[in-house]
């Protein structure tokens, strides 16, 4: 019988707060993370908004508790600050002290410090402490200097499928437990704002020169954001063992390819369609058990067109309350699916749908409008956390509600 | 993990005439610097010209390699496609790092920014195969081809795929080289792959290549029969993690009738491979492969491309393959006929 998967802890930053709690605040606030860039040197400083952690990276490294010179990037400490919130909230003192995997996510690793001094590296006159940098470019870098920093050490790895990486990096670490191969995972990702991405998706045309529209008739792209997210990922088993507290459970996943665009999703939103109906279904609820769906929302043209489409197809008349929460974040890359899932955790637990800001008109192509306002007592049970990426990868998860009292009911009908 | 993988069909482009005909190891004859590069098929019998053109070397190899694969293995789409990269394209993200300063961060072309993500072969590799099923990249070092393996046993023993496409691919670029030299990670001096081995010198000579395999539960001639990795391990616990691998495949260390070893003649991390030879193994014999290919990060999928050439020629029932790339990333990979 496969292993339940429950999440028991979970840690983040974004731009609009440092630890969950902060988050949620914001989002109860309304209050949006986006603005303009004070870590990066560009000439789109002032023209295309991000979603910025404030926090400059020795105030990362206090928060991490960590030293500033330690060699750590802006990738690896926001990863080891929401590293740290996770084990807290999750009871963990002592990480190394049972065999748990680490999986990590990352689009672009270090290369929000490389970049900086990636012209001296490839210099041979010049020569300097940058040298020490060298290896952080890669995505390995980041999840091992957080990996060893908490003591983490069974299985350590990264994935990196563009948008989707994060919510790949949860399933990963749900099947893995599923397997029996681990009792606990930690996964998420991170990722920090960079001139190399900045440039890349302005490059695309696909950056809104304002702050983000998703499904607005009138929505003109993204804005880039930057943060870290992990959620604590236990066996039933364990859980029923040590007692801890579970926070909901990972009810439900899947992982398509549109093999449609490298850049862009099908018209009808293939994968996305496929992706949330069998993460349903893997889950055991139906249609009518969602109430909530956190779609991907990056406010670009193709990605809302398609995955409204998807929504229209998959729920038909009965689309339930959406919205996306990145005109708070911002677009997080490879954070996004666990920061949303987080997101879809407090939509369950504090029973709250939170509003599509910056709405206006509804799109033309689809039927459904995003939920704009902030709805408070609202039952939340079973909710969908979209992420879709670039290479055409769609990873859909099903967060439910978990039942109190659920294990004290097996012992009395099992008498185990 | 309990189960047997077998592999269906393999591919392989790397340093060696490996991608078509019979193979035959070569050592090669280093020019100028301790770089190994590999022999590139054409591409032209893989994919469109127009294609070809805006695609980056690491992007045709992965892709060619991929389609060969699955021909080789008379699948047409698989089921799952899970590949490891260490860096990526490398070319694409050193192009738009140099694009990005020389045009003053305006008017850049897109094209190396999107070729630069790391699952752009995997988004190629689904596109051109119309797999519209599970697509995941893994990006960890030494690490990248073995989740790559793991997440394909998991793909297949949870029932999700009949055949799942797997495999690694990882580029040098002459900057990345330069750079790498920088800290020490290749031999300073000239040295042939022939004598890398007893050179006796830090650093190693690096290399490239892509492999790919196609694996399902229907029986072949070959079958992956366990994996096993090691983050940062004391060279105890490579010790101790080797014994108990083998106790659970209840095998004993005379079992293995070959062991192949990452052994890339770099002084600080090769007594790794020589206390567990001296430990287990003194009298099986020893193939050390990256006098082939080079040392890179997903070298070990050519260990088992090599692994899978010499069992199907008759090579002994068990093999293992044991790497370890810059004394960080440890795996262990048993094979069996």
């Amino acid at each position: 019988m496969a292993e339940r998967v429950f999440i028991t802890g979970m840690g983040m930053i974004s731009a609009i707060g440092s630890n969950v709690k902060e988050n949620l605040r914001s989002l109860r606030l309304q209050r949006s993370g986006i603005g303009h860039t004070r870590h990066i040197d560009t000439i789109h400083k002032n023209v295309l908004p991000v979603a910025e952690v404030p926090q400059s990276n020795a105030e990362l490294a206090a928060l991490a508790g960590v030293n500033a010179g330690g060699g750590y990037t802006r990738t690896a400490l926001l990863g080891l600050v929401a590293m740290r919130e996770a084990l807290a909230y999750a009871g963990i003192e002592n990480a190394a002290s049972m065999p748990a995997a680490f999986i990590n996510a990352s689009t672009v690793g270090g290369m929000c410090d490389t970049e900086k001094v990636y012209f001296d590296i490839i210099d041979p006159q010049k020569e300097g402490t940058f040298l020490q940098s060298i290896d952080t470019l890669d995505c390995a870098d980041c999840t091992q200097r957080i990996a060893d920093a908490v003591g983490i050490h069974e299985y350590v790895t990264t994935i990196s499928t563009a948008c989707s990486s994060s919510a790949n990096a949860l399933m990963y670490g749900a099947r893995m437990i599923r397997q029996g191969l681990v009792q606990r995972a930690v996964c998420g990702g991170t990722e920090a704002l960079t001139r190399f991405t900045m440039n890349g998706f302005n490059s695309l045309k696909n950056i809104d020169k304002q702050a983000c529209r998703p499904f607005d008739q009138h929505r003109n792209g993204l804005n880039l954001g930057e943060g870290a997210a992990y959620l604590v990922l236990e066996s039933e088993s364990l859980v029923r063992e040590s007692g801890a507290e579970v926070l909901a459970e990972l009810s439900g996943w899947c992982n398509t390819n549109e093999a449609f665009h490298p850049t862009s999703p099908s018209p009808e939103g293939d994968g996305a369609y496929e992706a949330m109906k069998n993460a349903l279904a893997m889950s055991g609820r139906s249609i009518d058990d969602v109430q909530y769906i956190n779609v991907h929302g990056t406010a670009t043209l193709n990605n809302d067109a398609s995955e409204g489409k998807a929504l229209e197809r998959l729920f038909g008349a009965r689309v339930p309350k959406f919205s996306s929460t990145k005109p708070f974040t911002g677009h997080t890359l490879a954070a996004a699916g666990a920061i949303e899932a987080i997101f879809a955790v407090l939509a369950i637990n504090a029973q709250v749908i939170f509003p599509n800001l910056n709405f206006s008109e509804k799109m033309e192509e689809l039927n459904v409008v995003p939920e704009t306002k902030l709805l408070e007592e609202y039952p939340v049970e079973n909710v969908i956390s979209n992420s879709f990426g670039f290479g055409g990868n769609n990873a859909s998860l099903v967060i439910s509600k978990y039942e109190a009292g659920m294990f004290e009911k097996i012992v009395k009908h099992t008498g185990e | 993990m309990k189960g047997r993988f077998y592999i269906q069909g393999t591919a392989a482009i790397s340093p060696q005439e490996s991608f078509s005909g019979t193979f035959t190891p070569q050592l090669a004859r280093l020019e100028d610097r301790n770089l190994l590069r590999v022999k590139e098929p054409d591409y032209r019998d893989f994919i469109a010209p127009n294609s070809l053109r805006r695609m980056s070397r690491v992007l045709k190899m992965g892709l060619t390699t991929a389609l060969k694969c699955l021909q080789n293995s008379n699948v047409a789409v698989p089921d799952a496609i899970i590949t490891g990269t260490g860096k990526g394209s490398l070319h694409d993200t050193e192009r738009f790092l140099h694009d990005i300063r020389q045009y003053k961060e305006t008017a850049l072309n897109p094209t190396p920014f999107i070729q630069s993500t790391y699952n752009s072969v995997n988004g190629l590799i689904a596109l051109q195969t119309r797999c519209t099923q599970y697509n995941n990249t893994f990006v960890h070092r030494g690490f990248s081809f073995e989740h790559a393996l793991l997440d394909s046993m998991m793909q297949l023993n949870e029932g999700a795929a009949k055949h799942v496409l797997a495999g690694a691919f990882e580029e040098i670029s002459d900057e990345h080289f330069y750079i790498k030299s920088r800290i020490g990670f290749w031999k300073e001096q000239l040295t042939q792959p022939a004598d890398m081995l007893t050179s006796g010198t830090p650093g190693t000579i690096s290399g490239e290549g892509s492999a790919f395999f196609v694996l399902s539960t229907a029986p072949s001639d070959v079958h992956i029969a366990g994996l096993k990795m090691l983050y940062k391990p004391t060279q105890e616990q490579v010790s101790t993690a080797l014994g108990n691998f083998l106790r659970e495949h209840q095998l004993q260390p005379e079992d293995i009738g070959l062991l192949i070893t990452g052994r890339n003649g770099d002084v600080n991390f090769d007594f790794y491979y020589q206390e567990l030879i001296a430990q287990y193994f003194p009298q099986t014999p020893e193939l050390p492969f990256k006098q082939l290919c080079g040392e890179y990060d997903t070298a070990s999928a050519f260990a088992l491309w090599l692994a899978v050439e010499r069992m199907r020629a008759g090579g002994p029932e068990h093999v293992l393959i044991y790497n370890q790339f810059f004394g960080e990333q440890h795996s262990f990979v048993l094979l069996g006929r």
